[in-house]
C-alpha cells in the first residue's frame, strides 16, 4: 500500500473536523474523496500534506510515518499537494513558477519541465508571462505541472474543478486521465461527484467527518443513496 | 546645491542598503527588525577594530561586514526563536519587542566598550571633478559599493534558483511549502544577507564619513521609513526610496535642520502608506 490513513482525528483550535477516518490508495490508483461541503475533505488532505498537525491517527507512505512532518517534508517524500487555492506565486513568471516545483530534484528538472510542457501546451504558450495573468484553467494547469515538476508519486488534488469554466473542467479530467494511464497514484476530492468517479478506480464518501461508504467508483456513481445525494437524481 | 545633492545619493544609498534588509527580513520573516541598524554600527566598529589590530582597510572591511551577518544568524537562531513560534501579529510583536530589547543591549554595551569611538578610514583620497562638480573619492567609491551590492543581489534574487525560492516564500509561503522550500532555513539565510548588508552601510558610512557608536536608532528608523515609502516587498521601490529621502533628508538637514528634517521625512512616510500603501514602484522586484 502506498498511502494509508488509520484513525485520523483532526481540527481545528477545539473544533474536531474529522473522526477515524481511514483510507488507503495502492501504487498507481486513483481514489476520490466525495462529500459535501464541511465534510472535511480539506481538513483531510491537509492532514495527510503536512499543513495541520492530526490530533490522532496514523498516515503511513512508502512504509514510514508522516505524523509530525511539516509540509515541505512531505512534498519532498513525493507526495505532493494541490490545494483548491492553487498557492501559486502570481507575480512570477509561468516558467518560474515550474522551475521552483523541481525545487528539491534539480537533477530531474529539465526532463520533468519537457514532460509539463507536452502535458500542457499552453503554459508553453504563456511561459514568460506572470502566472497571477493566467485565466482560471490555466492557473489549475500551473498548479498541477507545478506539482508534477518534482515527478511525485502521489497527486493530491483538492477540488480541482473549483471555479473553472466547464470546458476547462472537461480539459482538466481529460488531463487527469491521462496522469492516471501513466501511472500516477491520485487522491482527489471534488464536489463535482460524476466526473470524480468515473475518474477513480474507488471512491470514499466522507460526511460529517467520519467515511460513511466506501467502495468502487462504477459501483457508486450506479448507488441509489450516492445518485439522490449527490447526482442530483431521485 | 549640487554638493548637497550628491551628499543626499551617497546617504540615500546607504539607507536603501538598511533598507532593503529591513524589508526581506519583514517579507520572510514575519518580524520588523528594530535592532537593523545596530547591525550596521556593528559591522562599523568590527571594521574598526579589525584596522586597529593592524589588518589593511579592505580585509578590515569585508571582516567588519561579515561580523554583522554572523551577528544577524545569531540572532535569528536565538533571539528571534519565540517570535517564529508564532504567526501573523503575535510574531511581529513580540519580533518587535525582541529586536528593541537587542538593540539597547547592543547601544549600551558599545557604549560602555567602546565610548567616543566613531570609524573613519581616513584615507588619502583626492578629490575628483566630475561635470565640474568636486566630489570625494571615497564617497563615489562608497556608492559605488552600495550599487554594486544592489545589482548583486538584484542578480541572486532573479537569476538564481535560491533567489527564486526567496521571492517565492516572500510572495507565498504555503505554495513554496508546497514546493518542498524549507522556509525557516531560507529565512536564517536572508537574515544573513541583510544583516552583511547593514554591514555594508555601517562600513560604507566609514568611508565616506564617519560612523559613531550611537548611530544604530538612527540608522534603523531612516531605514524604516525608506522600506515604507518603497514597499515594504518592493526592492527597486526601496533603492528609489532610499535615494529620495536621502536628498530630501539632505536638503532639509540643510536649510531648516534636523529635527525638522525627520518631520518632513515622517510626513513623506505618512503621504505614501494614504496614496500608495504598497508602495512607490509597488511591486516586487
Amino acid at each position: 500500500m502506498l498511502l494509508r490513513v488509520e484513525s485520523l482525528h483532526a481540527g481545528y483550535g477545539a473544533t474536531p473536523v474529522l473522526r477515524e477516518v481511514s483510507l488507503e490508495a495502492r501504487a498507481g490508483e486513483a481514489i476520490a474523496v466525495i462529500g459535501p461541503n464541511g465534510a472535511g475533505k480539506t481538513t483531510l488532505l491537509k492532514s495527510i500534506a503536512g499543513m495541520l498537525r492530526a490530533t490522532r491517527g496514523r498516515v503511513h507512505y512508502e512504509d514510514r510515518s508522516l505524523v509530525g512532518l511539516r509540509a515541505f517534508q512531505v512534498a519532498r517524500l513525493g507526495l505532493v499537494y494541490v490545494p483548491a487555492e492553487r498557492e501559486l506565486f502570481p507575480t512570477m513568471t509561468v516558467l518560474e513558477n515550474l522551475e521552483l516545483g523541481a525545487y528539491t530534484r534539480i537533477a530531474t528538472a529539465r526532463k520533468n519541465l519537457e514532460y509539463v510542457l507536452a502535458l500542457f501546451p499552453r503554459l508553453a504558450e504563456r511561459a514568460r508571462q506572470l502566472a497571477g495573468t493566467l485565466s482560471g484553467g490555466e492557473q489549475q494547469m500551473l498548479a498541477i505541472g507545478r506539482a508534477l515538476m518534482s515527478g511525485p508519486k502521489v497527486l493530491m488534488l483538492d477540488e480541482p474543478s473549483t471555479g473553472l469554466a466547464p470546458k476547462a473542467v472537461a480539459e482538466l479530467y481529460r488531463n487527469l486521465s491521462r496522469l492516471k494511464r501513466a501511472g500516477l497514484t491520485i487522491v482527489v476530492t471534488e464536489q463535482q461527484v460524476p466526473l470524480a468517479l468515473s475518474l477513480t478506480d474507488r471512491a470514499y464518501v466522507l460526511e460529517q467527518g467520519t467515511i460513511r461508504l466506501s467502495g468502487r467508483s462504477a459501483e457508486l456513481l450506479g448507488d441509489p443513496g450516492i445518485k439522490r445525494a449527490y447526482l442530483g437524481v431521485a | 546645491m549640487t554638493a548637497i545633492l550628491f551628499d543626499g545619493v551617497v546617504q540615500g544609498l546607504q539607507l536603501s542598503l538598511l533598507a532593503v534588509g529591513i524589508t526581506l527580513i519583514y517579507g520572510l520573516g514575519g518580524v520588523l527588525n528594530l535592532a537593523h541598524g545596530q547591525f550596521a554600527v556593528v559591522g562599523g566598529v568590527a571594521a574598526a577594530l579589525f584596522l586597529q589590530f593592524g589588518l589593511d582597510p579592505i580585509s578590515s572591511g569585508f571582516g567588519g561586514i561579515l561580523s554583522a551577518g554572523i551577528l544577524g544568524l545569531v540572532v535569528d537562531r536565538t533571539l528571534l526563536l519565540p517570535a517564529y513560534r508564532y504567526r501573523g501579529e503575535e510574531r511581529l510583536l513580540l519580533g518587535l519587542i525582541l529586536t528593541l530589547g537587542f538593540s539597547f543591549l547592543v547601544d549600551g554595551y558599545l557604549n560602555w566598550q567602546v565610548p567616543e569611538f566613531s570609524l573613519s578610514f581616513r584615507l588619502p583620497v583626492p578629490m575628483v571633478e566630475i561635470g565640474g562638480i568636486p566630489m570625494r573619492t571615497a564617497s563615489l567609491a562608497a556608492s559605488a559599493i552600495a550599487l554594486a551590492v544592489f545589482a548583486g543581489l538584484f542578480a541572486f534574487l532573479k537569476l538564481t534558483l535560491t533567489g527564486k525560492s526567496i521571492r517565492s516564500i516572500i510572495e507565498n509561503e504555503a505554495g513554496a511549502e508546497l514546493c518542498g522550500i524549507d522556509p525557516s532555513r531560507t529565512r536564517t539565510l536572508i537574515i544573513f544577507l541583510a544583516a552583511m548588508m547593514a554591514g555594508v552601510a555601517g562600513v560604507t558610512q566609514g568611508l565616506s564619513s564617519s560612523l559613531g557608536t550611537e548611530m544604530g536608532p538612527e540608522f534603523t528608523i531612516l531605514g524604516l521609513l525608506v522600506a515604507v515609502v518603497g514597499g515594504v516587498r518592493s526592492i527597486n521601490g526601496t533603492l528609489a526610496a532610499g535615494i529620495l529621502l536621502g536628498v530630501v533628508n539632505a536638503f532639509a538637514s540643510h536649510y531648516v535642520g534636523a529635527y525638522v528634517a525627520y518631520i518632513i521625512l515622517l510626513s513623506f512616510a505618512m503621504a505614501t502608506i494614504l496614496v500608495r500603501p504598497t508602495g512607490l514602484l509597488a511591486r516586487f522586484t
